[in-house]
């Protein structure tokens, strides 16, 4: 038996440490839960665009009537492009350029066809995030690599071949067709063919985008060397959700291309997890201040004792020891008890979000906030032992 | 350190004496060397600072004037660590309030000292209790013994350790004369056996040593 336990031990309050260990589970289950919610939910306003960063912004004006019948021109002036470049926020611009020549594109399905009139940007290949090895052109080559919006897939399946009566196609399956491109000069002239790859389907771009070497390639040989000025500038922002974007943006009439992530209710839904957080927190630091001092009082009823071991010549550390368990022990419960609690909240919920079309986010970020706050209550509550033991050191 | 060898005294005086006159004092405002393997009988009327000079000695309090050298390394100036170390391998202490936990039993009280040294053997043990006469009340709680049978399983636990001085605070102050000379032989044969000394006070019932060096407080 250890006497030593046995001795320091007396005048436990049982009432107290599960007092203690009840709360600072109830603090941190609020946090993690409110954490892993707000992870789990946010993929249903962040739809992660894998070609292009969420830092980077694409910006177009605004198209009223107004300015259609005014015939105010919808493209950039380098004067417009030299004040954006100015702005604070702004790390580097990059301009969109368009193909200079007609295109139709042409795909054929088991014997039947389908043609269209398309047209082709292209934007600085360091705002493309898509492996240089599937991205890019070589000349000479027949092959195209391109990008489009995925609102043309979903114009196709649910618009066009529905109503044509062709089949819906996936994104798997329509990147595996051959695409036949058909590149015309103004004039009728020149004419140029070969075969596009589809490489990916952007959210946030608005467009098809070809290989910027491509289309300066192109726009050599069959444009008519007219040098326009571009309509869309992507952005890379060097502070992202900044405020004084969209101030920008609304004073200078432009807007954001597909951007969903700075929406309202995306807006409500972090306000709404910061309270959740927050009241986590208050709570998670009374029950800490209440471990604290229910184990202040307990040391300080024993205190007899522990000068006595230490007049025996226990190490300071052998009469801190039973304290020091009682702390990971009440801390670890509260921790596994709030793990628990949080997965079973998730199972909960995690049926009526995926209805939402949310993806699931990895529970590890909230498990180790968990791990860092009871350590924290540790640590600190072991230092609180060390100093109260060391004061009974003289009577 | 492998042994203290001695202790020194210089110009020592309770803080609390300070202010007043004391009396000529053999250990008090003087220089005293107490050396390892001898006996001394430290003799004082109440309130004269016996149990003072036992908490200089042992680390417990350092409320005095002058200086305390353990081996020529001043008291006042070794760390908890160091006193703890010294607790458990070269000053034994049987304080006057005894310091037993009264929830425990005899046996335990004295394994919680010889736990934290492994320096006595259960049969050692056994045979102490045996010569003092308590091995019936081995496995009684501390709290509901009498007094001198609580200053015997006090004495029993100051030697679970091996010792360079043995501090004794008035260890026999209720024991009748036949129980006196048999801890007074118990500790001696402990002490001698380890080349301790042995520091014991009294207020007139002292422990009957023989060849202690007398000294007046």
């Amino acid at each position: 038996m250890n006497f030593v336990a046995k001795l320091l031990r007396k005048n436990t309050s049982p009432a107290r440490i599960i007092g203690f260990t009840l709360s600072n589970f109830i603090g941190l289950a609020i946090i993690l839960g409110g954490l892993q919610f707000y992870l789990d939910i946010r993929s249903i306003w962040e739809d992660d665009d894998s070609f292009i960063k969420t830092d980077y912004l694409v910006v177009n004006k605004k198209i009223t009537s107004e300015n259609t019948f005014a015939g105010a021109s919808s493209s950039f002036s380098e004067e417009e492009i030299a004040d954006i470049e100015r702005q604070p926020w702004v790390a580097s611009v990059g301009r969109f350029s368009s193909a200079d020549y007609h295109v139709s594109a042409s795909l054929n399905q088991g014997g039947r066809g389908m043609s269209t009139s398309m047209f082709f940007e292209a934007i600085p290949g360091e705002y493309v995030d898509v492996p240089a090895s599937q991205w890019g052109y070589r000349e000479g080559s027949d092959e195209v690599p391109i990008i489009i919006s995925k609102d043309y897939l979903t114009l196709y399946n649910f618009g066009f071949a529905s109503a044509a009566g062709l089949p819906q196609m996936s994104e798997g399956l329509m990147s595996g067709i051959p695409l036949t491109l058909r590149l015309n000069s103004e004039d009728g002239l020149r004419s140029m063919q070969l075969h596009g790859r589809v490489a990916g389907y952007s959210n946030r771009l608005n467009t098809i985008l070809v290989p910027q070497e491509f289309l300066d390639l192109t726009n050599r040989e069959l444009g008519t060397g007219a040098k326009r000025q571009p309509a869309r500038l992507i952005i890379r922002t060097s502070s992202p959700g900044d405020v004084a974007i969209a101030d920008y943006m609304e004073s200078h009439n432009l807007e954001i291309a597909g951007d969903k992530s700075s929406s309202s209710a995306s807006f409500l839904l972090k306000v709404i997890v910061g309270i959740i957080l927050a009241i986590g927190l208050t709570i998670t630091l009374l029950s800490f201040f209440i471990l604290m001092l229910s184990i202040s009082l307990l040391i300080e009823k024993n205190r007899d004792k522990l000068h006595s071991l230490l007049m025996l010549g226990y190490d300071l550390k052998a009469v801190a020891a039973p304290y020091n368990v009682i702390v990971a022990a009440a801390c670890a419960t509260a921790l596994v008890l709030s793990v628990a609690g949080l997965l079973a909240m998730r199972a909960y919920y995690l049926p009526a979000l995926a209805g939402l079309g949310a993806e699931t986010a990895s529970v590890l970020p909230a498990l180790l906030t968990g791990m860092l706050l009871t350590a924290v209550i540790i640590i600190l509550n072991i230092a609180a032992i060390r100093k109260k033991t060391k004061a009974a050191w003289r009577l | 350190m492998n042994h203290i060898e001695a202790i020194t005294l210089r110009g020592m005086l309770p803080a609390v004496f300070a202010n007043e006159s004391t009396p000529s004092s053999e250990v008090w405002k003087t220089d005293l060397t107490l050396r390892r393997g001898e006996s001394y009988l430290i003799e004082a009327a109440s309130g004269a600072g016996k149990s003072s000079l036992c908490a200089y000695i042992y680390g417990s309090r350092d409320d005095y004037r002058g200086t305390l050298l353990l081996d020529g390394n001043d008291a006042r100036s070794l760390s908890i660590p160091q006193w703890q170390e010294i607790r458990r391998r070269h000053i034994a202490y049987l304080p006057q309030e005894l310091s037993l936990f009264p929830e425990l039993s005899a046996i335990q009280n004295i394994e919680l000292k010889n736990r934290l040294t492994g320096h006595a053997s259960p049969e050692m043990i056994e045979g102490w209790l045996d010569e003092l006469g308590i091995s019936a009340r081995r496995d009684f709680p501390a709290g509901r013994m009498s007094i001198g049978q609580q200053q015997r399983v006090a004495i029993i636990r100051s030697l679970c350790q091996p010792f360079d001085f043995i501090l004794l605070d008035e260890p026999v102050s209720h024991l009748d004369e036949e129980n006196n000379r048999r801890a007074a032989a118990m500790i001696e044969r402990e002490a001698r056996r380890q080349g301790a000394a042995i520091i014991s006070t009294s207020v007139g019932n002292p422990l009957l040593l023989e060849g202690a060096h007398p000294l007046s407080l």
